[in-house]
């Protein structure tokens, strides 16, 4: 069995969102695309599958096994679903109905579900076993860390039994050993003779899987060839900077090998401890942050980071031990950049009235956020918009701009580049550390990226 | 402490300020109101023509109306605490047995009232929300707009006058046979409106979601994602709303009752105030301030069953 595809063109109004004349894949030997945010990858992929919201259109034919499509025609390839296709969505944390438990739903994905099927919630079960997950069967969704919730929503589009296995950016915000273990269990699916496409940012992800590799810009394919020659020597200029991009081979001026001098101490926390419910986050830890340091805390997802960064700034209470702050780290002093951008700013107003309420705290003046928008790339008149109406790249640009504003002496950023692409991550890493750079703040990074916290910190907190 | 203890036990509190508060309160605005409370209560007693001074003041020394205002207050909530809600001054009759009948008669309304409003308004704000512009919803927003804008005296009158005066359908008034109709009716419909454009815009929001999509690309049939998925979840906050309508519904019933006369407790409390019917006014004020109480409890618990996640503070980790 193979997946073919020719001339998919999918188009909003007369722009076009993804041209690519040729997409062809066999069973056995994966099919990974790579590009940047908005360069037409997932696009393509909700293309073939028949899922591209309501005011895209595509054209182009499919052919999946014997069975030709249309692509124009959308609701063809519904049949297809859990049954022959099947996509691992975006985001499997909202995935998965928030209200229904982790049993009941990997069941309905069963070839001849009914209400109440024994036979179904049964294959449910050893399904959930195969991914490692037996013990989960009776959880809620929210109580899964990141890396479980992709493999429950592994166990529900494959359980029926689908040959040909779509995934969605599927190792957006999770941790390497999820990532791995999401690479085990797709390198499972191809040895039964499975068909898979990835769309992903992730090289390291799909380097592993091997197989071939297509590179998007701006949707239109760059470059396309194996795996083991596009992704180590690659012909463009497009896919070089895109190798570049990844933290490892990060070279920029604000990099530097050793802390400074004795600063004087902003933040000390002594036998800090953090449970919630039953559930102990971290016990009698000891940590200090000097001025002008660059602290990284590192491990893997739901070891208690974050909760443990937002004790240091005093977002979150802790069960027992002491913070305590040094003069540097008054009020205001300490800023945080967020995961999600899209969150940590009012959704109906627009950025400019947001950064006025900052600037009128702080007592700052519009030719200075001017100039620091500038030096970051970004027009004046981007804040205009509603959070919802720039990419999640410039918006958290623009948090940077928000957080830098108050000159800050320590700056928490948590997991601020986990959801961008390569490209954009290095933009935005580079437009923080510019300012860090220049203003001698300190820095809190939370990070499940060993890469990255390399790359950024002076020294390393594992977690 | 379980949660669903921590809803009940909260609850419970709240219910026992709410009682002390009310209690206090009525008493204290019934005193305020202008008139003599004993001419008042005379005149419920013996009609407008028999009342003198002599018989106010008999009303006045069997009562006790002339003791200073904490003891009288103090009488009643040291009743309430024994579970005793006195007698009416006007008919002598255990206000307990009063109230109780009217209570019945009211929450008989409400609910069938709020079923009416379910199935008119859930039924077709479901159906606007398939497509969004289209038809069905262009007729969802003009029966919104219709019958939030008729007031409910207006939508009462109209309804009496096509099912029981012209087509002779139900009676018009009272307790007898299908006289519920047209007060649950028009209680009903007039409150559909809006279910109707919370049910809408829940199912679209549902049905953007990435998990009605994941549900569908997993190969589940449409109807079965639509009652497994979306209507679950759209119901998450449909409920409290739901909640928050029956509490206007039972507190704005007065006018609706008095139209269609229907001895409910809206009625009551409009009589009580009138006649200076202290006790009644004040079991039936607590009656209706402990039924929101108890609405809000049961909303909460419902949605704990329908959303196991967690809200409010735990949400801060």
């Amino acid at each position: 069995m193979n997946l073919k595809a020719t001339g998919v063109v999918v188009r909003t109004g007369s722009l076009v969102l993804a041209d690519v004349p040729d997409v062809h894949i066999e069973a056995g030997k994966p099919l990974s695309i790579v590009g940047e945010s908005g360069s037409g990858k997932s696009i393509l992929a909700h293309a073939l599958m028949g899922t591209l919201p309501p005011e895209l259109s595509a054209v182009g034919s499919l052919a999946v096994g014997d069975a030709a499509f249309d692509l124009a025609e959308r609701d063809s390839r519904r049949r297809l679903w859990g049954r022959e296709v099947a996509l691992l969505p975006q985001e499997p944390a909202l995935a998965l109905d928030p209200t229904m438990r982790v049993r009941a739903q990997v069941a309905e994905g069963v070839a001849g579900w009914t209400p109440r099927s024994r036979a179904a919630l049964e294959a449910a079960d050893t399904r959930l076993g195969q991914v490692g997950l037996a013990g989960a069967s009776s959880s809620y969704p929210h109580t899964l860390s990141g890396g479980m919730a992709q493999r429950v929503a592994y166990a529900a589009a494959t359980v029926g039994g689908a040959k040909v296995l779509i995934l969605d950016e599927p190792s957006k915000g999770l941790d390497r050993a999820s990532v791995d273990q999401l690479a085990d269990l797709l390198l499972g699916h191809l040895d039964e003779g499975g068909l898979l496409l990835t769309i992903t940012h992730d090289l390291r992800l799909a380097r592993r899987l091997g197989g071939e590799v297509m590179v998007m810009r701006e949707a239109a394919v760059v470059e396309s060839g194996p795996a083991e020659v596009v992704l180590t020597s690659p012909a463009e200029d497009y896919t070089k900077r895109l190798l570049a991009a990844e933290p490892v081979h990060w070279r920029h001026p604000w990099m530097r090998t050793g802390a400074p001098d004795d600063g004087d101490v902003l933040v000390r926390a002594e036998a800090i401890t953090k449970s919630y419910a039953h559930k102990v986050v971290f016990d009698g830890v000891d940590i200090e942050i000097r001025a002008g340091e660059r602290v990284a805390i590192t491990g893997p997802s739901g070891a208690g980071k974050t909760t443990l960064g937002n004790a240091l700034l005093g977002l979150t209470e802790v069960d027992s031990g002491s913070v305590t702050y040094g003069r540097g780290a008054g009020k205001g002093r300490m800023q945080k950049l967020y995961q999600d951008p899209a969150l940590s700013f009012p959704q109906r107003v627009s950025l400019e009235k947001a950064m006025g309420d900052v600037m009128r705290r702080h007592g700052i003046d519009a030719s200075q956020v001017e100039a620091m928008l500038e030096r970051l790339g970004l027009p004046y008149e981007i804040l205009r918009r509603r959070p919802g109406q720039v990419s999640g790249g410039e918006l958290q640009r623009i948090a940077v701009v928000r957080a830098m504003l108050p000159k800050p002496s320590l700056v928490f950023a948590d997991e601020a580049t986990s959801r961008l692409d390569l490209v954009t991550q290095e933009q935005t890493v580079d437009a923080l550390m510019s300012e860090v750079s220049e203003s001698g703040a300190a820095l809190l990074v939370v990070t499940h990226d060993v890469d990255l916290s390399a790359a950024l910190a002076d020294r390393e907190v594992a977690l | 402490m379980s949660r669903l203890g921590g809803v009940v036990a909260r609850r419970a509190a709240q219910a026992l300020a709410v009682a002390i508060g009310v209690s206090a309160l009525c008493f204290v605005i019934t005193q305020r109101l202008p008139g003599g409370i004993a001419y008042r209560i005379a005149a419920g007693r013996y009609g407008y023509d028999m009342v003198d001074a002599d018989a106010a003041a008999s009303v006045r020394d069997e009562l006790g109306l002339d003791r200073p205002l904490w003891q009288q207050l103090g009488e009643w909530v040291v009743d309430l605490l024994q579970l005793d809600l006195g007698r009416s001054l006007v008919t002598s009759q255990p206000v307990m047995t009063e109230v109780s009948h009217y209570l019945a008669a009211t929450l008989q309304l409400a609910l069938l009232s709020i079923v009416i409003a379910v199935i008119a308004g859930a039924g077709i704000g479901v159906v606007a929300a398939r497509r969004p512009g289209g038809f069905a919803d262009r007729f969802s927003s003009l029966w919104v707009a219709g019958v939030r804008a008729v007031p409910p005296f207006l939508l009462g009158l109209l309804l009496m006058i096509v099912l029981s005066a012209q087509l002779g359908l139900f009676p018009a008034v009272g307790h007898g046979d299908g006289g519920i109709v047209l007060p649950a009716l028009t209680l009903g419909l007039s409150l559909s409106g809006l279910v109707a454009r919370v049910t809408r815009d829940a199912v679209i929001e549902v049905r953007g979601s990435a998990y009605v999509e994941f549900a569908q690309t997993k190969g589940l049939p449409e109807r079965w994602v639509l009652v497994r998925h979306v209507l679950r979840n759209a119901a998450v906050s449909l409920v409290p709303y739901l909640g928050v309508q029956f509490v206007v519904l039972i507190e704005g019933v007065v006018v609706v009752e008095s139209l269609f006369a229907w001895d409910g407790l809206g009625h009551s409390l409009v009589h009580a105030v009138f006649w200076r019917d202290i006790p009644v006014l004040q079991a039936s004020a607590l009656v209706l301030a402990l039924l929101i109480v108890l609405v809000n409890t049961l909303v909460d618990l419902a949605v704990l069953g329908l959303d196991p996640r967690p809200r409010g503070r735990a949400v801060a980790a």
